[in-house]
């Protein structure tokens, strides 16, 4: 655990400094071969020439492998310590981070062998290459102990990101394409090898910040939407009609039920049968065939009303597994790119496409107000029909709450009562038998008294003796 | 023979030759998209009794000339917020019908951006036809037969008068379109035999949305190597 958080906020780091780290460039010194024969070296044999770097090679790399690990300790241990005075103060944050940064220019002069050590493919170990994780490392010359430490990570990372669904997917698919790409790229110079890794660091933070962020608001609080109205996105079905409420609620089933299944085939079908009720409750309404002006509104409506699990994934996964010419050509190929439409319709949606103003919106979109309330009168009468129903039936419910409050205070009340009535019996009993104590005599003492008032005990003749007669 | 049907559109059974193809309706709201299917498909208009369903995906089966012919036609949502879902709807298309109505002005000028965008994106492969519809109401005309002939001919698109009310042009516009179709995919074809286009089917596949990162761009590492 402790080697996960610590690469991770090493990552975190070099996001945040990435421009400092920008520019790695390899000393002067270093052009010609360390060992001093005379040739010049390479950046890519760490600085030996090449006949110089095959023998090094071999005792460069288990002492890496040594460097690397401790370097982990180190991390950890101040990881710890952070954490420690974390725990104690509240200025915490700043320490914490100060001490990042102490950490960072301590090893400024070991990061360009780290890095080094990264890109020449053969010695990736350990440390660094956790810290972009990659279960299924194709170098074979990783030792043992460290490939278990990386497969371990790899796995934490993994479920880290499970927890961000298609973003999560996205990130852990970059990072494998990275390293393929970094593997196949081990010829390269070191400085072109590090603009790569720098552009990729780039390329994720940037990400992450923007093109994920519609993804990620879309999952993480995907009930954000559930004030737009039909009136807002002008849907042509009128749910105050039964049957036309009752297609509704098929539609948003059949959406839903989507994701349960697995094949492609199947998961269209269901987006077929979503569409025809579509088509029915429209039918009903307007008493004509729907035209695509009327259908995408209310799917739109559906997909926001019904917010179908993992709708994102689903359409990925159809669009990657479906035959194709299903998908292009066919009924249910146009249901699947209206669903798509819809998608992309909701992921982009402003205030604009809403035909409301910028501060309303934000303030529906923060909760603060509903639109139901402000705008039910501006509708006209039969627009506003089903908001009148909604009304209501937001009166009944009032009107129920308040009579379960009434029924919970009555049964409080009630219960309060029979504690009481105990209470009061109890006492009752008690003021009885301190009134009337209980009184028990002793059994012999009574007998003695009935046996005392006889005067003339002692005149009584002797009882008789039962005789044994010898027989 | 049905299942040997491309994604693109032009396959060919061995013997009998098999068009499918897929055609876009585009235009703003109201200017008479689904009745021009409607009358085409149904020969319905405004009628009580249409039995369909929906007029947003209908199908048509035709013979030209011993060539059969399935024709897709896809109606998509003509309003202003719905415009940038156009590429999601058009991709694939062999034909785009786009519609404006003779009354209204901002219709052709709507039509005109589409023109500009669908040449943009999909380049001389797709068959463009420009739909005057509403003819039966020639008296409140405000588009121009010259200026919109005129527009049509410099795009490279062929321009047709309906009136989907008098049920008149529709069926003409909708064989002028298939025999135009029929002669893009046959060309395409030959190309493909001779090797000499490879761009074409490429660009004609199957395309996956790519709604996700670029690899190779975004990581400028990959392309570099």
């Amino acid at each position: 655990m402790f080697l996960s958080l610590t690469l991770f906020s090493l990552n975190r780091k070099k996001m945040n400094l990435k421009s400092e780290r920008r520019g790695i460039h390899v000393d002067q010194s270093e052009l010609l071969c360390k060992k001093g024969c005379g040739y010049y070296g390479n950046p890519a044999w760490q600085g030996f020439c090449s006949k110089c770097w095959r023998e090094e090679y071999h005792k460069a790399r288990q002492k890496q492998i040594q460097e690397d690990w401790e370097l982990a300790e180190r991390l950890q241990r101040e990881e710890e310590e952070a954490y420690a005075s974390s725990q104690n103060t509240q200025g915490a944050q700043s320490l914490t981070f100060s001490k990042f940064e102490e950490k960072k220019t301590n090893e400024k002069t070991r990061k360009v062998t780290t890095v080094k050590k990264f890109f020449t493919a053969s010695s990736r170990t350990g440390a660094k290459k956790a810290e972009i994780q990659e279960a299924k490392a194709p170098s074979p010359s990783i030792n043992r102990q460290a490939s278990i430490e990386t497969d371990r990570v790899s796995k934490e990372f993994i479920e880290f990101l499970k927890t961000y669904h298609k973003p999560g997917q996205d990130i852990y698919k970059q990072c494998k394409l990275f390293l393929d790409a970094m593997n196949h790229k081990r010829d390269l110079s070191i400085e072109e090898q590090s603009e790569c890794a720098q552009d990729f660091y780039q390329n994720v933070a940037e990400k992450l910040q923007t093109r994920w962020k519609a993804s990620f608001f879309f999952f993480s609080c995907p009930r954000a939407l559930h004030w737009v109205t039909p009136q807002m996105l002008c849907v042509p079905v009128n749910e105050e009609i039964p049957e036309v409420s009752d297609m509704v609620v098929k539609a948003i089933t059949d959406i839903i039920e989507m994701d349960s299944k697995r094949v492609p085939r199947d998961k269209l079908a269901c987006i077929t049968k979503c569409s025809k009720h579509i088509f029915n409750a429209i039918k009903i309404t307007k008493n004509e065939p729907a035209s695509a002006d009327d259908f995408l509104p209310t799917l739109i409506y559906i997909v926001l009303k019904g917010n179908p699990p993992r709708l994102q994934s689903n359409i990925q996964y159809i669009t990657r597994f479906c035959n194709p010419s299903r998908l292009m050509t066919g009924e249910d190929g146009y249901y699947f790119t209206n669903l798509c439409c819809a998608v992309a319709f909701i992921e982009k949606l402003d205030a604009q496409s809403l035909n409301l103003s910028q501060e309303d919106f934000d303030r529906f979109m923060t909760g603060q107000t509903s639109p139901k309330k402000q705008e039910s009168d501006s509708f006209s009468p039969d627009v506003c029909l089903g908001v009148k129903q909604m009304y209501k039936n937001l009166d009944l419910l009032s009107q129920l709450n308040e009579r379960q409050e009434r029924i919970v205070n009555e049964a409080k009340k009630l219960e309060k009562d029979l504690i009481d009535w105990t209470d009061g019996i109890t006492k009752e009993v008690q003021d009885i038998v301190e009134k009337y104590p209980l009184e028990i005599k002793p059994k012999n003492q009574a007998l003695a008294a009935i046996d005392s008032e006889n005067v003339e005990n002692d005149k009584l003749p002797p009882p008789l003796q039962p005789q044994v007669y010898a027989g | 023979s049905g299942g040997a049907r491309m994604a693109a559109g032009a396959g060919s059974a061995a013997g009998g030759r098999s068009f499918s193809f897929k055609v876009v309706l585009l235009g703003e709201g109201c200017v008479g998209k689904t009745s021009l299917v409607l009358r085409y498909c149904e020969n319905k208009f405004n009628d009580k009794h249409i039995t369909t369903l929906q007029a947003s995906f209908l199908t048509k089966k035709l013979n030209i000339g011993g060539k059969r012919v399935n024709l897709a036609i896809w109606d998509t949502a003509g309003q202003e917020r719905f415009h940038a879902l156009g590429p999601i709807y058009y991709r694939d298309s062999n034909g785009a019908i786009l519609v404006y109505d003779i009354t209204d002005e901002d219709s052709f000028q709507k039509v005109k951006n589409w023109v500009k965008e669908l040449r943009k994106m999909l380049g001389n492969e797709i068959c463009l036809c420009i739909v005057g519809n509403k003819i039966d109401l020639e008296k409140e005309r405000h588009v121009s037969v010259q200026e919109a002939e005129t527009y049509a001919e410099s795009v490279g698109a062929k321009h047709y008068h309906t009136s989907a009310k008098q049920n008149k042009g529709i069926e003409e516009l909708f064989l002028d379109l298939c025999k135009r179709m029929i002669e893009t995919a046959q060309v395409d074809e030959r190309a493909r035999g001779n090797g000499s286009s490879q761009s074409g089917i490429a660009r004609r596949g199957v395309q996956i949305i790519d709604d996700e990162p670029q690899v190779q761009s975004s990581g400028g590492c990959c392309s570099s190597g």
